[in-house]
């Protein structure tokens, strides 16, 4: 028992107490989430577009608009992030989180566009003709009409998507931005313990995943009542 | 006030309109009927361009319809329209179901429009319901609020789309006398419906559709009393 507790203390102080290795995951924590929320704002207005121009009558645009879901989508978000370093914003003096905020914006657009596209589709037609029918115009219609019975199939779905987006962000060490993974990958090196660093860095996403789902929970009961 | 001309519309392959050619007069209460896939719904829906007609052309208070798609949205205005699914927006109190395209539209002041719908509230049988949300009311209280609402744009023709259709048998006469009112005010009604004393009472003309075409058509004595026609014979044989 003495030697179990011994060992959970030695790794407690190793990985967290010792160098104030404890502001490495912090830091981490602070990039992680600083991170997932940019890309979130820009995946929302790049999925919002996006499915409006899916939704809209010109072609070219829903042409283009499929073109870059089905190509987001079907490429692993690391090569995407990995490529828009490199490629696009590698050459220039961009701080990486702006780089990896905007890959994964990009990334996180796609899928938020068919996450509103689907709440706006799921709107019954009857309401877009009755809006048609009294005068309004296609555009007037969505914005008094469809879009704001939309939201409340959409924000359930997209608070979803912003937990998933948090753990995508995990990957971000790719291009050595120091997220939380990254902070337990550099602890571990330090330390040359496997398993504490990666366990922290575990509760702590499930910590905030958990907080996210609580809030989210809540948010779906509001929009319910109002039914 | 519309007059229709040689209006065809296919869905693909299937020829739902195959020239249908009528005029409906100020003041005149037209009630269209026929067998389900005769062609009525998308006959009245062309009217206001809810459903774009293959070929023809759409005569409203002379304006050619269909060469001034780029004005649909003032000329929708002056049609109103009523749903068999009622189509009230769910997210708005039945006041503001009522008052949003006055207000939107026509830029009224929200006192005005809100004074405006509490008539017709009040004409419609609702004085009392300006502050529920739609999903608190019965089928027939639904129908009535999405007949004011229409009402509510001083159209100066109102098109029914079997307003009586998605209802309970209880509650069919109270949306008819509504209709019935109307009609007596003088209102121009095109009405699809499957309510034969209805037509019979309240219509001014009765259109017998089939085939994607106006088969017969006449005032309600002659037609219902004394069909020329065997199909419409047969139909009103079935129905009646």
């Amino acid at each position: 028992m003495n030697s179990i507790m011994k060992l959970l203390s030695d790794a407690i102080f190793y990985n967290l107490i010792r160098e104030q290795r404890y502001m490495q995951f912090l830091d981490g924590l602070g990039i992680s989430l600083q991170l997932t929320f940019y890309s979130a704002i820009l995946g929302t207005v790049i999925g919002l577009f996006l499915a409006l121009a899916k939704l809209g009558r010109i072609k070219w645009l829903e042409r283009l608009a499929t073109l870059y879901v089905d190509i987001i989508r079907g490429t692993p978000v690391v090569v995407q992030l990995v490529l828009i370093y490199y490629a696009i914003l590698g050459s220039s003096s961009f701080p990486k989180i702006v780089v990896a905020s905007i890959a994964f914006g990009i990334n996180s657009g796609a899928y938020v566009c068919e996450l509103i596209r689907a709440g706006i589709m799921a709107v019954d037609k009857g309401q877009m003709e009755a809006a048609r029918s009294l005068g309004f115009s296609y555009s007037h219609s969505m914005i008094y009409i469809i879009i704001p019975q939309a939201i409340k199939n959409i924000l359930p779905a997209l608070g979803n998507e912003f937990i998933v987006l948090l753990k995508e962000t995990a990957i971000a060490g790719y291009i050595a931005l120091d997220d939380l993974t990254r902070a337990g990958n550099i602890v571990r090196g330090r330390t040359f313990d496997a398993y504490t660093p990666f366990i922290l860095v575990a509760i702590i996403y499930l910590y905030i995943t958990t907080i996210l789902s609580w809030m989210m929970n809540k948010l779906e009961r509001r929009l319910r009542e109002s039914d | 006030m519309i007059e229709v001309v040689n209006l065809h519309k296919y869905f693909g392959q299937l020829q739902v309109l195959t020239g249908v050619n009528t005029k409906i007069e100020k003041q005149e209460v037209v009630c269209v009927i026929g067998a389900s896939g005769s062609g009525k719904s998308t006959f009245l829906r062309c009217l206001n361009l809810l459903e774009e007609p293959t070929a023809g052309e759409i005569y409203i208070d002379g304006i050619a319809v269909m060469e001034h798609r780029k004005d649909i949205n003032q000329l929708r205005q002056k049609v109103g329209m009523v749903f068999q699914q009622f189509n009230l927006f769910p997210h708005m109190t039945v006041m503001e179901n009522i008052t949003l395209a006055p207000i939107k539209l026509k830029k009224m002041a929200r006192s005005e429009a809100e004074k405006r719908a509490i008539e017709l509230l009040d004409k419609v049988g609702l004085p009392d319901k300006n502050n529920e949300y739609p999903n608190r009311l019965s089928g027939g209280q639904k129908q009535r609020v999405a007949i004011a609402r229409a009402l509510a744009m001083d159209p100066e023709i109102m098109l029914f789309d079997e307003p009586t259709s998605a209802l309970d048998p209880e509650m069919v006469g109270e949306v008819l006398n509504v209709m019935k009112q109307l009609a007596h005010e003088g209102m121009t009604m095109v009405v699809v419906t499957h309510e034969m004393g209805f037509a019979r009472e309240v219509g001014d003309r009765i259109m017998f559709m089939d085939e994607g075409i106006i088969f017969e058509e006449g005032p309600p004595q002659q037609l219902f009393k004394n069909p020329q026609k065997q199909r419409t014979k047969e139909f009103l044989g079935k129905v009646l």
